[in-house]
């Protein structure tokens, strides 16, 4: 019994890993980058974008696993993206009631997470072949793993373009965060590029490369430490 | 033995490529003098900030780079980006400015695609494209030329100004370019006769404006570099000639609301563009019909955005948007070689 | 036999697809139905805190939105559209209006602007509501940015002090933007004309 929670707990650690840093979907599958270039200018939109479509990913992966036994595999995509669109419309719906403003900004970009290939890439790589806690735990992770990319790459911007952090953090969090603003001294000079277009590429990218160059340095340590067999990539 | 894997054209010392850097930076001192002459000190400081964060952004990104520092710094390109990049900022313009604006010219525009020879975009202009998006207000307001304002700033105010922001009269120090004035003007209805006449546009030796004597200057350096074959005669050729025929065109179509032919040649950075930022072999086209089309390519560009744009001057967006088109330029534009067909 | 087993799945996949679309509908009418008015209250209160901005609510006490008409003035509103105009009173008797106008010689394209007067011909408050001036020029007309906005608080146009109604660049009263002189130039003739009309119609506008 405790060898099989052991195993299942294995299995937690590795969906989890996969889902924060192995397989990053903002920066190792590249998906759904429309969104998270267009909003990330500020801090709390990035967040706000992130936990919306987290709560696209729970629900689909929730669902999808459910009846993955009960359709047949010829309808499977349809199905899939009838339970994606319906749950993108219940989550645009219920921001547009409860975080209004929110909801103005961050615009046309809750409907498009329907288009976004992470979900249903999850849906269709993960949730349709594994069981449902296994499938809550990688949407979660998953989920994590794409609003952390966008609040470091919304607070990095706004914090060079516009010389402040968590403004306007009260559309997300009510009027407690009224003050939450950080403001850097008058005396710095905002490099507007940072949350213009331009700088949401220039940002993504050294993201990236950082990411690379961790991996690259603890690859380096791991093979000088032990001698790897080499395994087939898949 | 390591293997040093090197390509062609085989020079083992840089010669060439540093002689032609410094027949370039030769051929820019005649804009530098008329420049010191009208706008005061500020070039100069500007320029030497320039160079100090150019050698040090080098050296600090060819160690990181893990690339040996010798042949890569001693080829005169980044003085070259840099001295391309100080003659577009306002030379009053803070400290910081030109720092970041070299700083991110050679590491973004350089360094991170691979180093000399590698990068799709003219770092000057991604420089200067950086500064004028990020910094507006900084980047659109001029130092108006002493001549002008009466005022000749000695060099340690200038210094001050620079460094420390000290000034005592801003307002009267600097104003807004030609070309924004041409933009403003015509934006509230004043024809652009009008604007040609007015104070700061009108009036200067002979006439012409300090930004028309820059730009003459210019024009002189690059006739140098023509007949020394430093540079090809497509990029002038075909940059300007574009240029004053769309002029041209609209100008004859509608005087009033689209200014002369001389007024964009002699504005903004028409002439340094022309002879010395699209004649940078690695980010333009490599053929000789290519080279003509990449050069016109840009003089419509500059017309359309100084005109239609948001921003006054279009030269760096011009040059950067045909960057991009060089290497489909270059595709159809492959000179035939005996005996082939297409 | 081959067929009506293809026809049997068929049948069945399409039944499954058809219950899956009910279901989804289904859900989304009842979001829907317990969402639609909460947006509407919202909505609602989003634009009266909009108003409120340049019409402060210790001014009046009838509903602002409720009192609204639609006002044609294609030189001092700036469009040939008609414009919303939100009238505010103390019990019945004319406080104020709210306008929406338009300036429409930005640097590129319209500012929309929403603008509160007092009853006596004072400006109560002026707001961006849209705009497309550049970033870090022409953009220190929001609040978000930058004060300037503000200044046009408590000010009243007479025949006196028509010409202080400009940059001072323009020897006006008010302070210009380094690098953009067209917008706040814009901004101060949109509100300068709204106001000069709405002196014009006086009482008239709250009828």
């Amino acid at each position: 019994m405790s060898s099989l929670w052991q195993q299942k707990w294995q299995d937690y650690q590795d969906i989890a890993q996969k889902g924060l840093w192995n397989n990053n979907q903002a920066l190792v599958a590249l998906l759904g980058l429309c969104p998270l270039l267009a909003v990330t200018n500020n801090t709390v939109n990035g967040l706000g974008l992130g936990l919306a479509t987290m709560a696209v990913l729970l629900t689909s992966n929730i669902l999808v696993s459910l009846i993955r036994d009960h359709v047949p595999s010829e309808i499977r995509i349809p199905v899939f993206i009838a339970i994606i669109a319906c749950a993108v419309t219940v989550i645009d719906m219920l921001m547009h009631a409860y975080f209004y403003t929110l909801h103005g900004i961050l615009g046309i970009f809750i409907p498009l997470i329907v288009t976004n290939c992470a979900i249903l890439a999850r849906a269709e790589a993960f949730a349709s072949k594994n069981p449902v806690d296994k499938s809550i735990v990688d949407a979660l992770f998953i989920g994590i793993g794409f609003t952390l990319v966008l609040i470091v790459l919304g607070a990095l911007r706004e914090l060079i373009g516009n010389g402040t952090l968590f403004d306007q953090a009260w559309l997300l969090f009510g009027d407690v965060a009224q003050n939450w603003t950080i403001h850097l001294p008058d005396s710095y000079n905002p490099v507007m590029l940072a949350i213009l277009p331009p700088g949401a590429f220039i940002a993504l990218g050294l993201l990236i490369a950082l990411k690379n160059l961790v991996d690259q340095k603890v690859k380096k340590t791991t093979l000088t430490a032990i001698p790897v067999e080499v395994k087939p990539t898949s | 033995m390591h293997n040093i894997y090197t390509s062609s054209p085989f020079a083992h010392n840089n010669s060439s490529v540093q002689k032609v850097m410094l027949q370039v930076q030769l051929a820019a001192l005649p804009a530098l003098v008329v420049h010191l002459l009208l706008f005061g000190y500020g070039i100069v400081i500007q320029w030497f900030l320039a160079v100090a964060t150019a050698l040090l952004v080098e050296y600090v990104m060819l160690k990181l780079r893990g690339r040996p520092l010798l042949p890569n710094m001693t080829d005169f390109s980044a003085l070259i980006t840099v001295t391309g990049l100080v003659f577009c900022i306002p030379p009053e313009s803070p400290w910081w400015v030109v720092v970041l604006g070299s700083a991110f010219a050679l590491i973004f525009g350089k360094h991170l695609y691979g180093g000399l020879g590698y990068n799709p975009f003219n770092p000057a202009m991604l420089g200067y494209a950086f500064l004028l998006l990020s910094f507006p207000a900084q980047m659109t307001q001029w130092t108006l030329p002493t001549e002008l304002t009466g005022l000749h700033r000695p060099f340690w105010d200038t210094f001050q100004v620079i460094f420390f922001g000290l000034s005592t009269e801003p307002e009267i120090y600097t104003g807004a370019t030609p070309l924004s004035l041409m933009r403003s003007g015509l934006h509230e209805g004043v024809s652009a006769v009008n604007v040609m006449m007015s104070p700061i546009l009108g009036s200067g030796w002979f006439g012409l404006n300090a930004w028309a004597w820059v730009n003459i200057a210019f024009f002189i350096g690059g006739l140098y570099l023509l007949l020394t074959r430093t540079i090809r005669w497509q990029y002038p050729v075909g940059f300007l000639g574009a240029l004053i025929i769309t002029a041209w065109f609209f100008h004859t179509l509608n005087p009033d609301v689209y200014a002369p032919v001389s007024f964009h040649l002699l504005a903004g950075g028409t002439m340094l563009a022309a002879f010395f930022i699209i004649t940078d072999p690695v980010s333009s086209s490599t053929t000789p019909y290519g080279r003509l089309i990449y050069a016109a390519g840009i003089g419509l560009l500059v017309y359309v955005i100084r005109n239609w744009g948001t921003f006054p001057d279009g030269i760096a967006f011009a040059i950067l948007l045909m960057n991009i088109a060089v290497p489909l330029i270059d595709r159809y534009t492959q000179p035939r070689v005996v005996g082939h067909s297409r | 036999m081959k067929t009506t087993t293809l026809s049997t799945t068929m049948l069945r996949a399409a039944g499954l697809m058809g219950l899956f679309v009910v279901v989804s509908v289904g859900l989304l009418v009842a979001v829907n139905s317990f969402t639609q008015p909460k947006i509407a209250e919202v909505e609602r209160q989003v634009m009266l805190n909009t108003l409120n901005q340049v019409m402060p609510t210790r001014y009046y006490n009838n509903n602002l939105i409720e009192d609204m008409t639609w006002v044609t003035a294609p030189d001092a509103l700036g469009t040939t559209q008609p414009m919303p105009i939100y009238r505010a009173r103390l019990d019945g008797e004319p406080a104020g209006l709210v306008i929406e106008t338009i300036a429409p010689d930005g640097y590129s394209g319209n500012i929309h602007l929403l603008m509160g007067v007092f009853a006596d011909g004072r400006i109560a408050g002026v707001r961006v509501l849209s705009h497309r001036e550049t970033p870090g020029l022409g953009d220190k007309i929001e609040l978000r940015k930058d004060n300037w906005i503000l200044s046009f608080n408590g000010r009243q146009l007479t025949k006196d002090n028509a010409h202080t109604w400009a940059v001072k660049r323009d020897r006006g009263d008010f302070e210009q933007f380094t690098g953009a002189t067209i917008t706040p130039r814009a901004v101060i003739n949109a509100v300068k004309h709204t106001l000069d009309y709405v002196n014009l119609q006086g009482v008239r506008l709250y009828e």
